[in-house]
């Protein structure tokens, strides 16, 4: 890759972009169509976390609220939804990485498994308070927190080495201020 | 007579008996006794031959095989990927033959109905856990609408919530958000008008309330929608009866019903395009039968 093209931030937008479009679709019109719903994982929220963890609690706003709003446009019940949850999830992951080595898998890990928490107790709330849930509270914690949280915490030992790879080789620079 | 002219005559009579013999066996004589013999020749040697012959394919099997073994690894290949070829060729047609025995109930439902209805495919889900929403692949530009019922040949499955340029958004019943003024089939009383609205909990099931504690309604039944929604039109299959009781208060009914449609396996529905204007004219007559 030439010095050239790192520098050209269109390309990174692009980049996240393309991979922010391709998580949404293929969530929505593949994992939907072939896993029980309990089984669909909410990639984008597993990456918007990882890039968040890697690029600190600022960016990691921005990208959560970006992501967030796109996820609204395609499945959302309204514009803020998932944009609220995803942006606050993204913010307390960028904030633990201050003080978690980025270069060892079980960080982002344990970071991905909190966000989940964090981000399907924001949606609960939020459905709660605009239609009320037909889940009870611990219902909900029992059989789509827990497990939800567990089966992001194993997908994110295959996801967050291709972003670090990522990273690493400046695909997302200059967003990620490498 | 001198042993030594026995001899003679009797290879002289051996060589006789044989070429007459031969005589008879190449010219093919039909008789009796001479095809026994050659039969008898015949047979015996034909198992030699064929041991024989077999041995000889074998082992020129076995050189030819060694000779060709590039060959054969090539066809190998071949063939192999022929047969992925045929496999997938097989998976395609069998999923075709699904999709046309799906179509051919809905151009069946579609023939037989009194609405004017939209076909669309399923082209996504919600993936999250908190709400029921599908997207299906007709739009305002296919003169799609907020709120048009969405069935199929099986049932109710929601209506439509948002409209966009080439595709829409379904809400389906099993949503929180939504709710269906709801009767039972056999009895068809006014009186006994429910809601169905989704279960809680991960069952696909849904779920009939404020049912009068009067009402007529038992295991098996069929609950169709009433139409006094505003939204729906009457008659609509939402499900069967699974079990019955009274609510946590013990003042109304409730009941379990399992959805005539599979929510799960949705891939193609019906928009319903022309009802509004019956909805009106249904409103009006439910008002009748109220008062």
């Amino acid at each position: 890759m030439s010095v050239l093209g790192n520098k050209l931030p269109f390309k990174a937008f692009f980049v996240l972009f393309i991979l922010i479009c391709f998580t949404l679709i293929i969530e929505g019109s593949f994992f939907s169509f072939i896993f029980a719903r309990s089984m669909v994982p909410d990639l984008l929220l597993i990456i918007v976390v990882c890039l968040a963890f890697l690029w600190g609690e600022k960016k990691g706003i921005v990208l959560g609220l970006i992501c967030g709003f796109l996820q609204d446009l395609f499945y959302g019940p309204a514009i803020g939804f998932f944009s609220l949850a995803k942006m606050i999830s993204a913010y307390f992951s960028g904030l633990s990485s201050r003080e978690i080595y980025k270069d060892q898998i079980f960080g982002p890990m344990l970071t991905v498994f909190l966000a989940t928490f964090v981000h399907e107790f924001i949606v609960y709330f939020l459905v709660e308070l605009f239609w009320g849930n037909k889940f009870s509270f611990f219902f909900a914690l029992d059989q789509i927190f827990i497990p939800r949280a567990l089966y992001h915490l194993f997908l994110t030992l295959m996801i967050y080495p291709l972003l670090y790879r990522a990273e690493q080789k400046s695909y997302f620079y200059p967003l990620s201020g490498k | 007579m001198n042993p030594s002219v026995w001899r003679v005559v009797a290879i002289l009579g051996v060589g006789v008996i044989l070429l007459a013999l031969s005589l008879v066996f190449f010219t093919g004589e039909d008789l009796a006794h001479v095809n026994l013999v050659k039969d008898t020749f015949l047979t015996g040697f034909s198992q030699v031959q064929g041991f024989v012959a077999r041995l000889g394919a074998s082992t020129a099997g076995f050189f030819q095989g060694i000779f060709d073994f590039r060959n054969l690894q090539e066809e190998n290949k071949e063939l192999r990927k022929e047969l992925a070829e045929r496999e997938n060729l097989r998976h395609q047609i069998l999923e075709l033959q699904k999709e046309n025995y799906r179509l051919r109930g809905m151009l069946d439902f579609k023939e037989r109905t009194e609405y004017e209805l939209l076909p669309a495919e399923v082209i996504a889900r919600d993936p999250s856990n908190w709400f029921e929403t599908i997207t299906v692949n007709r739009g305002a530009l296919h003169g799609v609408k907020k709120n048009m019922p969405v069935i199929t040949s099986q049932g109710l499955v929601g209506n439509i919530l948002k409209v966009s340029r080439t595709s829409s958004r379904v809400l389906l019943l099993t949503d929180s958000r939504r709710a269906v003024s709801a009767l039972v089939m056999r009895s068809r009383e006014p009186g006994d008008v429910g809601i169905v609205e989704g279960s809680s909990g991960e069952s696909a099931s849904l779920r009939m309330t404020n049912l009068p504690p009067e009402a007529n309604i038992q295991p098996g039944d069929t609950v169709i929608s009433s139409g006094l929604g505003g939204i729906f039109p009457k008659g609509l299959v939402i499900g069967t009866v699974l079990e019955t009781g009274l609510d946590q208060y013990g003042l109304l009914q409730q009941a379990v019903v399992l959805p005539a449609v599979n929510f799960n396996r949705l891939e193609e529905v019906f928009i319903v395009m022309d009802f509004p204007h019956e909805n009106e004219e249904q409103e009006a007559e439910g008002h009748e039968n109220e008062g």
